[in-house]
């Protein structure tokens, strides 16, 4: 797929894919090519935090959370990322060890609240 | 359905006019009355929490009726209406203007000016709707998060057979004084590896990788494994729980299928804490779909069908099991 990008200047024709096969940006053998697409994808993933905040990547959230950081790269940049590949990238920028679950998470967990099975359960009907 | 003592958990609060004597002399609404106010491309049942003279013009504070608080606002009597059935009408007109079912609640014109992505806009109705707030055309405010659902109640569609599973879980539980014997064999721990290799052999697994998966299904594990004391028990399995869980044993290595169904009732209220973007989360959703169809199909296995009659017992003599 072709790719476009306003924010470094920089733009994949798809003349070039005759030239470089792979469409992976990452995989591109001229380093400064290679260097301008790691910037490219962490600068993804900083923009991806606004929704993903960090904070909920030490709760009981976490892995959904990685999920989604996951999906936002990918749709991004038209390859697969790997959650694994996602926090290596994070462990770039931040310590992820320091960080604390927010107050909401603190919240969940300190209330206990008896199971209850909704009415709708119990209606033979679909709503 | 027999026996009175249903666990209902739809709590939500009547809401009852405050019964205050209009002040004739006052602003066209008073404090306690039930009205219909505008809101974005809509109509909505509201009522008045206060009212105020601010700058020789009449202000009132309303609060919209099944809304968290967070929506109250002040606004002028251009935005109120009486509660009539003439007026009630033009509210249906409008929700079918909009092409929605007035269960739904679609608020997508509601979005505040300043919200930021903190904001957390739950429900105080327990009826949850699961909408999304899409962006339409004509909405007043459209803000970037409009892509990104905050504590919007998550649909998870539990097939009827799981339902039923439930039904009989509680049944066993509340009416009949059973308990599940732990641990469990399955337990949750097997039932997740299971899964994965179930996925792993099938095409597709809904375009997601095994990596991804495997992250959906440890997010169950870590909700589980939290989340298990905290809001999956029944009253009366609290001392099995404090007994059957010590040191450290983990929840998914002692309870099976019945409870981990029971998270699957939760997950929408645990899944509409943080924010998701629209496709992601349509994607997990079908992975979660997936699963629990994975659930029925192995119900049979996974499942207990009878449960033991609980050791509890006050001057009664231990019964043998079933």
């Amino acid at each position: 797929m072709k790719l476009v990008s306003g924010e470094n200047g920089i733009e994949e024709e798809e003349g070039m894919s005759s030239h470089f096969p792979c469409k992976n940006p990452l995989s591109s053998s001229s380093s400064p090519d290679k260097e301008q697409s790691q910037v490219e994808v962490e600068l993804k993933l900083l923009e991806a935090l606004e929704i993903y905040p960090l904070v909920k990547l030490c709760g009981i959230h976490r892995h959904f959370v990685l999920f989604g950081l996951t999906e936002y790269l990918q749709r991004s940049f038209s390859r697969q990322f790997s959650p694994s590949e996602v926090l290596q990238l994070l462990d770039r920028f931040y310590n992820l060890e320091m960080l604390q679950p927010d107050d909401e998470e603190i919240e969940i967990l300190n209330r206990d609240t008896d199971f209850c099975l909704p009415q709708s359960f119990f209606v033979k009907e679909e709503p | 359905m027999g026996g009175s003592l249903k666990d209902d958990d739809s709590a939500t609060d009547s809401d009852d006019l405050k019964g205050d004597l209009p002040n004739a002399t006052s602003g066209v609404f008073v404090e306690g009355e039930k009205v219909l106010a505008y809101h974005g491309p809509r109509i909505y049942e509201a009522k008045v929490q206060k009212a105020e003279i601010r700058k020789n013009e009449w202000r009132y504070f309303v609060h919209y009726l099944g809304w968290n608080k967070n929506w109250d606002e002040w606004v002028g009597k251009d935005r109120l209406m009486k509660y009539s059935d003439e007026n009630v009408l033009k509210q249906q007109a409008l929700d079918k203007k909009q092409g929605v079912d007035k269960n739904q609640k679609a608020r997508a014109g509601h979005t505040r000016p300043k919200v930021s992505t903190d904001v957390k806009l739950e429900k105080e109705d327990s009826r949850n709707t699961g909408t999304k707030g899409k962006k339409r055309k004509g909405d007043i405010e459209v803000e970037k998060e409009d892509d990104a659902q905050v504590g919007k109640p998550v649909k998870i569609q539990i097939p009827p057979t799981l339902k039923k599973q439930l039904v009989d879980d509680w049944e066993s539980i509340i009416q009949q004084d059973k308990l599940i014997k732990l641990p469990r064999s399955p337990n949750v721990d097997t039932i997740l590896s299971k899964y994965m290799e179930y996925n792993s052999l099938k095409d597709g697994s809904q375009g997601m990788t095994t990596d991804q998966s495997q992250e959906i299904v440890n997010g169950l594990l870590c909700y589980f494994n939290k989340v298990l004391p905290v809001m999956l028990l029944y009253k009366k399995e609290r001392q099995q729980y404090i007994e059957a869980v010590v040191g450290d044993v983990s929840p998914s290595a002692t309870y099976g299928a019945e409870h981990l169904l029971r998270l699957f009732v939760k997950l929408p209220d645990l899944l509409g804490k943080f924010k998701m973007e629209e496709e992601t989360l349509i994607r997990l959703k079908q992975k979660l779909n997936d699963f629990l169809k994975f659930m029925q199909k192995n119900q049979s296995t996974f499942f207990l069908s009878t449960y033991d009659v609980s050791k509890v017992y006050e001057g009664f003599e231990k019964e043998e099991d079933d």
